[in-house]
């Protein structure tokens, strides 16, 4: 890899972090709006449900996300802020279905501390002014004209320095805050606040109140006639305004969430930490409040944002777990749950961990993440693949063929399913209500197994068994004309067409007959030297009906050869090498170019361009499937040819830019497919695998396809273990009981039904905190190390952890070896036959030892210190990099005559790392606490000790997102022969839910890209008139430099999402043709 | 609140990223205690008068001493082990002392570093010249002759339009030298006795800020005559920010209004618009002087005797005293009065300036007091720490915020290093049969 890196996104953000509803895409419109850190959703409530109305990035992390309705306006506008200090307000333009932004700034100052809670951003409920509480001490006012435009922001000092909360009251005359913070002795009061415009200061508020619960935490304003507001405590609600004063005892929870019910206040919802929704009534008479009520409702995924959005329809963001449209219905269930989860939203974040496995063994990796928290972890199996739609199944035992035949043949859909079983045949028809329905043909022979069969010109329907060809018609289903094998002889293979059939029997008899009206006519016979394994008689070229070429593998020789027709003269005959016969050969055009594919039976795809004037076959390119055999079909999809290779990794062939591709299908396995077009089923595929035939729509593009398996637990750390075909993960559980409680596992799962098989119950207060699965030198087995922390409460940093060595022995884990260690054990990595240990601020090796007794355990050999706290390490053969809490990467290197670890070089920023990996051996990637990703290179040619000593920070690149981890790895098939294919990644994880490649580009294809980068931005300007280079800055407290070294490939992708004026734009600047740019940059999508 | 716990909390998002750096910065703070694994082995042959670490890297450390020398040291990367590789020793990368070509020949008072790299530092002696030495060659580039014995040079670190050096002497003159054209900008009027403290803005690279021996603190805008605002310990204000109005207060020209004219350079834009009215309203001129020098009429005193310190709170708002008084005083920039913080009495150096650091985050700040630092919480004036090390006098505290380590240096003419705790076990401390000492023979 290199230093000069591209960095894309594979699966966008899905944390929801605020929500709000109002009006904005319409007056009448009621919309939901979501945001997701980085990306805004729109959404509009209608008799369907939520439709998407926009889905765009945003160039910020969003702090505050709010819907307002200046005087004068018919719809609400948006506002957002960012955590990088920027603003804008977003208005909704319906004639051009665009977001316009009305008004946008920046809102950072030269003074203040940045808070330490996150940003408060409130909108006056009478849109007086914006209020935003950025820095300690320092409430900023951004008021508003009596026209709704935003005048010049000032800023208030505010007494209070630790604000847990602001809101503005509603119905006061003059816009008024009310202030939660906690004192310097740790109790927490409310505090209301004036703001004064015209003097640009604070007034004293209507009233206070001192000593609330010690946990208060949010604050709800309430809107008129009640005002006044709700302050939610951990063991209290309390209702506050000038006149009055109501509390009531809750439950201890830590309420996270809120959502109004009412637009007159009287009722809101409350999600708390463990995912209990209750609702909260304010009792009142008519402008009286005259106590509180709660009620528990039921449990949902833990909220991070409720929004009620109408009829009893709530939106559920979480950031733990799926977010959730629910229905609270007012009678409870069987359970006293009054909650109905409708949908649910798939949430990856927070990705904790993740390991890249190849699960099926076929070349192409999987991402299994560690995601959720508390009682919403899960694991997620992550695989880019195309997906079937299913829209109708049946089951059914034995399938040996399928195809699809019409009633006539002008039909455009399709009427029959032919299904071919071992004896018998089936034939399925559509009936009136779009059911699938046995029907029958009879001039069809249903008694035995059909070989083939196909619609044929004049209306009429060709079927092949083993003993012979039948003619039939579509309209009448009457036997026309019938072809009989010769005696002692049955049919092995057989193909058709509209025209033509082509069958093989025992012997190496090729007989190829023509169809014509009602008759069947046997034109040419020829004697081949060995059997026939395949044939095709696809017609490629201007005749839809007609084929001059037949295509027939061959066993023995196992070659594929190529005949002309009518006359079966051999005009090419090539050699496939190797002893697996061809089992499915096809001839096929894509993109104007015709290509032979004979699929062997090992699983292997090889193609051939072919020249069908000649026969000529050139281009041979090798590629594997799976290991089964496979069995090609075409089919059309939005009008272009793909083609189906049916086996156990079942793909899709298709064409772009006049390269074949290759797509996984989201299918364990399949025997038979066949393209299926009726009017209630459009453009389908039938599929039948395993005692099972499924109907159902292909999807267009390939995308990532994310399987969820709940597990109840907090999942931390996963590993794979290939030989035994488990994983491992440690995970931790939630006790509910008088007082929280944890408790700590090390489970073993397996690797294809995810299962739990074993379990290894950790100590109190010990956490794990890393898993590996290694073995060592002199020892054959395999074994996962599991290293762990003891957490206990008096301490500020674990003194005591344990290194656990476990093999897995007939399906459990057993604990082989235990060493304890003076620290908490934060990573483990195989490191030459030994183990290397980062334990507190130590890294230390230990060396596999037998004992005299036969068992083994671990001897500590050396360590280095001289860090404040190890967290991530990687090794590289001797050199051992290591990401520190705070003082950024330093390189080890172990020597071994010394058998000593010594300090090599180090980066000399104060980087907080959060994870690392090693690019190359001189390179090393890190990602760091401020959401940035920088990249340093080890200076060996340095003169000096100094230089030498020195990482050099070659890269720097904001990436907005908390990386966990960094694993070499690829989501997509690698094709040896394709440009990218050599390209190698690293594959990420974040705490948003973002999976993204970082992929290292030679230098030429690097300068090609900054430049087109350069000109993108130039002519993409960002929602909200943030800009991207200011976005991608790195940026942490102590600089902001421009990014180098990476480039955004999200940026550059959407490139082909463009309009063709603006495509155009950007193909002059650069000074490459539209289409050149087009091929280069979806070369670069098949990075993921 | 326990590390382990918070690294999973910012693993999942429970925990923000940045709040995770403060609770851990404040965690190492709170235990801050004579390094026991880092030493900085000082060259100096008399006591230590001022250090700094550089703001670009926070690896070099300058250190100024009263027997004319200056050192450098590199306290992330050490020259050499001790103690089995557990104590990193920091000896000076070099010393200038009187034997270098245009080395100072008395006591140096204070050496800084260019704000914007360590190429330059700039030092200041009471040989009455201000020195600039380019780094790598430690040759004094340029100098500037003073009227009187220097006692502090300071640096705006925001600046990005001047290279001026402000520099307080025995003089009541406040002098600016350019080092861009080597000669001197201007000068500053308005103290009565010598300037023994001098600080930049952190907000307005425009705005010093100055100390005098006349007990009288005095901000000034370089780029006008004249300071305009001296702070008066008379003015007072309980708390960060002065009094709300009052509620009952309806209209504007009410005269109950406390505060006065608001100064717009708290709202971080650098260019404020100075009260020029406020000062000619301040009663009937007796002669027609300059609008610069009005504020010559001012009398005001910060501190009953000389201000000795001055520090820059970080986040621009507030300014920290100290003075011969053996006071403490914590001010409100904006509205100039003092925040009435109760720190504890203690002893304070009167002769020579002291040198007072601050933390980032946790609103701490340490005073040398005589021979012990002690640390003040900022808001409660409460003693949270006393450092005790030195043998005599400490007279300068720096603080590195990139490793939360504080430097300190007095008349014993040690420099300490105070760290975190840190525990040095080593792992193969368990059961060496070898270590054990062996009672029975």
């Amino acid at each position: 890899m290199s230093i000069w890196n591209y960095v894309v996104t594979a699966h966008k953000p899905t944390n929801v972090t605020h929500s709000c509803v109002g009006n904005f895409t319409g007056p009448q419109d009621l919309n939901l709006i979501v945001a997701k850190c980085t990306r805004i959703e729109i959404h509009m409530l209608s008799a369907n449900g939520l439709q998407s109305v926009l889905d765009v990035p945003l160039y910020g992390r969003i702090a505050t996300l709010e819907l307002f309705r200046p005087h004068g306006e018919a719809q609400d506008l948006l506002f957002i802020a960012t955590e990088r200090y920027k603003f804008c307000v977003l208005q909704w333009n319906s004639e051009t279905s665009e977001l316009v932004t009305r008004a946008m700034g920046d809102v950072s100052d030269r003074i203040g501390r940045p808070t330490d809670n996150g940003q408060i951003g409130i909108i006056d409920p009478d849109c007086r002014l914006i209020g935003l509480h950025l820095y300690d001490g320092l409430f900023k006012v951004i008021p508003f004209d009596n026209k709704g435009q935003l005048k010049e922001a000032f800023n208030i000092r505010l007494e209070e320095l630790q604000v847990l909360d602001i809101k503005f009251l509603y119905g006061c005359p003059k816009p008024t805050i009310v202030v939660l913070y906690q004192d310097n002795k740790d109790a927490r009061h409310v505090k209301t606040y004036e703001v004064a415009l015209k003097d640009k200061d604070f007034v004293e508020g209507p009233w206070s109140q001192n000593n609330l619960d010690n946990g208060a935490d949010l604050l709800i304003p309430v809107p008129p006639p009640l005002c006044g507001v709700l302050i939610i405590g951990e063991e209290t609600i309390v209702y506050c305004s000038a006149n009055a004063f109501k509390a009531i005892p809750i439950r201890p929870s830590i309420t996270k969430a809120y959502g109004r019910v009412d637009p007159d206040g009287s009722r809101y919802l409350l999600g708390d930490h463990t995912g209990l929704l209750s609702l909260l009534v304010i009792t009142h008479e008519k402008e009286k409040v005259t106590g509180l009520k709660i009620e528990t409702l039921g449990e949902t995924s833990i909220a991070s944002t409720i929004s009620y959005l109408d009829n009893a329809f709530v939106y559920i963001g979480s950031s733990y777990g799926d977010s959730q449209l629910i229905k609270l219905n007012l009678q409870p269930d069987a359970k006293g749950s009054y909650v109905e989860v409708l949908d649910r939203f798939v949430n990856l974040g927070p990705i904790v961990d993740f390991c890249v496995v190849d699960l099926e063994r076929q070349g192409q990796g999987q991402v299994v993440t560690c995601s959720g928290a508390y009682k919403d972890g899960s694991l997620r199996v992550i695989r880019n693949g195309i997906g079937i739609n299913e829209q109708a199944s049946v089951e059914l035992q034995g399938i040996r063929g399928m195809w699809f035949l019409r009633s006539s043949t002008d039909d455009p859909f399709d009427t029959f399913l032919v299904v071919s079983f071992i004896s018998e045949t089936r034939i399925l028809a559509m009936n009136l209500e779009d059911e699938l329905e046995e029907t029958e043909i009879e001039g069809f022979c249903s008694q035995v197994q059909t070989l083939f069969c196909h619609d044929a010109v004049h209306n009429q329907l060709v079927q092949v068994t083993s003993s012979s060809v039948r003619l039939v018609s579509s309209t009448t289903r009457e036997l026309l004309n019938e072809w009989h094998a010769p005696s002692g002889f049955s049919v092995n293979v057989a193909t058709a067409n509209a025209t033509q059939v082509l069958l093989a029997t025992g012997g190496g008899h090729l007989v190829y007959l023509e169809i014509g009206d009602g008759i069947l006519q046997e034109v040419k016979h020829a004697q081949l030297e060995y059997e026939v394994s395949c044939l095709d008689i696809n017609p490629i070229g201007e005749n839809p009906n007609q084929s001059h070429l037949a295509a027939v593998g061959m066993w023995t020789d196992i070659s594929v050869r190529l005949f002309s027709l009518p006359d079966l003269n051999l005009i090419t005959k090539e050699h496939l090498g190797g002893e697996i016969i061809p089992r499915s050969v096809l001839l096929c055009e894509f993109e104007g170019i015709s290509y032979l594919l004979c699929a062997l039976g090992d699983g292997h795809l090889l193609n051939f361009v072919l020249n069908t004037s000649n026969g000529e076959l050139t281009d041979r390119k090798k590629v594997s499937l799976g290991t089964q055999p496979i069995t090609l079909r075409t089919f059309a999809s939005k009008n272009t040819t793909h083609v189906f290779a049916a086996s156990d990794r079942p793909t899709v062939i298709y064409s772009s830019n006049k390269k074949l591709l290759y797509s996984n299908v989201n299918l364990k396995e399949v025997s038979h497919m066949c393209p299926f077009n009726s009017a209630a089923f459009p453009d389908s595929l039938a599929i039948a695998k395993e005692g099972e035939l499924t109907i159902g729509t292909i999807d267009d593009i390939q995308k990532l396809h994310i399987r969820s398996i709940p597990l109840g637990e907090h999942a931390r750390r996963i590993c794979h273990q290939e030989q035994t075909r488990t994983f491992a993960i440690c995970s931790l559980k939630y006790i509910q009981s008088a007082e929280e409680s944890e408790m700590h596992f090390v489970r073993l799962l397996d690797d294809q039904t995810f299962d739990f098989i074993s379990v290894y119950p950790l100590d109190t207060y010990e956490y794990g905190c890393f898993i590996i699965s290694c073995s060592f030198s002199d020892d054959n087995n395999v074994y996962y190390c599991v290293g762990t922390a003891y957490v206990l409460p008096e301490e500020n940093e674990p003194t005591k952890g344990r290194i656990l060595v476990f093999s897995v022995e007939e399906g459990k884990l057993q604990l082989i070896a235990e060493k304890e260690t003076k620290g908490a054990v934060y990573c483990l990595n195989a490191f030459n036959g030994k183990l290397l240990a980062a334990i507190n601020q130590k890294i230390q090796l230990y060396k596999w030892v037998l004992r005299d007794d036969g068992t083994h355990e671990l001897q500590s050999e050396c360590g280095h210190h001289g860090h404040i706290l190890a967290l991530y390490v990687q090794t590289r053969g001797d050199f051992i990099v290591v990401g520190d809490l705070m003082k950024s990467i330093s390189l080890l290197l172990y020597k071994h005559e010394e058998g000593a670890i010594e300090e090599r070089a180090r980066d000399y920023n104060a980087n907080w790392m959060s994870a690392v990996e090693i690019l190359d051996d001189d390179i090393y990637l890190g990602g760091e606490n401020s959401f940035n990703l920088f990249t340093v290179r080890k200076n060996s040619e340095g003169a000096t000790d100094e230089e030498r000593g020195r990482l050099e920070v070659v890269g720097e690149y904001h990436l907005g997102e908390f990386v966990n981890r960094f694993r070499h790895g690829s989501l997509v098939m690698r094709l040896p022969d394709s440009e990218v294919g050599q390209i190698r990644t690293v594959i990420f994880g974040t705490i948003n839910g973002v999976i993204g490649v970082i992929a290292s580009l030679p230098h030429e294809q690097y300068v090609f890209l900054e430049k087109l980068q350069t000109n993108m931005r130039k002519v993409i300007k960002g929602i909200g008139g943030l800009s991207h280079e200011q976005w991608r800055s790195f940026n942490n407290e102590k600089k902001t430099v421009e990014a180098r070294n990476f480039l955004d490939g999200d940026l550059i992708e959407s490139f082909l999402d463009l309009k063709r004026s603006k495509m155009d734009e950007i193909s002059k600047a650069m000074e490459v043709s539209v289409e050149e740019l087009a091929k280069r940059i979806e070369e670069l999508t098949r990075l993921h | 609140m326990h590390t382990c716990k918070n690294i999973r909390d910012r693993e999942s998002g429970k925990l923000r990223a940045d709040s995770f750096a403060n609770r851990i910065k404040s965690n190492r703070i709170s235990q801050l205690e004579l390094s026991n694994h880092k030493e900085l082995v000082s060259p100096h042959k008399g006591a230590i008068n001022s250090l700094q670490i550089d703001l670009t890297e926070g690896r070099y450390l300058l250190s100024a001493a009263s027997d004319a020398s200056v050192a450098v040291y590199d306290v992330q990367r050490p020259s050499g082990y001790e103690g089995n590789g557990v104590i990193s020793k920091h000896s000076s990368l070099f010393v200038v002392d009187k034997q270098h070509q245009l080395g100072h020949k008395y006591a140096v008072s204070s050496a800084i570093w260019y704000p914007i790299d360590t190429g330059l530092f700039v030092t200041g002696s009471y040989d009455h010249y201000v020195n600039v030495w380019d780094t790598n060659t430690t040759q004094v580039v340029v100098n500037f002759k003073m009227p009187g014995k220097v006692y502090k040079t300071a640096m705006s670190t925001l600046s990005t339009s001047h290279m001026l050096i402000a520099v307080g002497t025995e003089d009541v003159q406040v002098r600016l030298c350019d080092i861009a054209s080597g000669a001197f900008a201007h000068t500053l009027s308005g103290h009565r006795d010598g300037v023994m403290t001098v600080e930049w803005s952190a907000s307005s690279e425009w705005i010093l800020i100055t100390g005098g021996c006349d007990g009288a603190i005095r901000f000034w805008d370089i780029r006008r005559a004249g300071c305009f605002q001296v702070l008066n310990q008379s003015r007072t204000q309980l708390g960060r920010r002065p009094p709300i109005l009052k509620r009952s207060v309806t209209t504007k020209d009410s005269s109950t209004k406390v505060r006065s004219a608001q100064k717009k350079f708290g709202n971080g834009s650098g260019s404020g618009q100075l009260p020029i009215g406020r000062l000619s309203s301040k009663g009937q001129l007796k002669q027609k002087l300059h609008p610069g020098l009005l504020s010559t009429q001012d009398r005001a005193t910060a501190h009953y005797g000389a201000v000795t310190g001055l520090k820059v709170i970080d986040d621009g708002m507030y300014l920290l005293s100290a003075g011969s008084d053996s006071r403490l005083r914590l001010w409100d920039v904006e509205s100039g009065c003092d925040t009435l913080v109760n720190f504890e009495t203690v002893r304070l150096q009167t002769s020579k300036p002291i040198q007072l650091a601050t933390t980032q985050n946790s609103a701490l700040v340490f005073v040398p007091c005589m021979r012990v630092v002690k640390a003040f919480d900022m808001w409660s004036g409460n003693v949270h720490m006393v450092l005790r090390g030195h043998y005599e006098s400490v007279s300068s505290c720096c603080f590195n915020q990139q490793d939360q380590e504080l430097y300190t240096g007095g008349n014993d003419r040690q420099i300490l290093v105070w760290s975190p705790a840190r525990s040095i076990t080593d792992e193969m401390d368990e059961g060496a049969p070898d270590d054990q000492d062996s009672w029975s023979n």
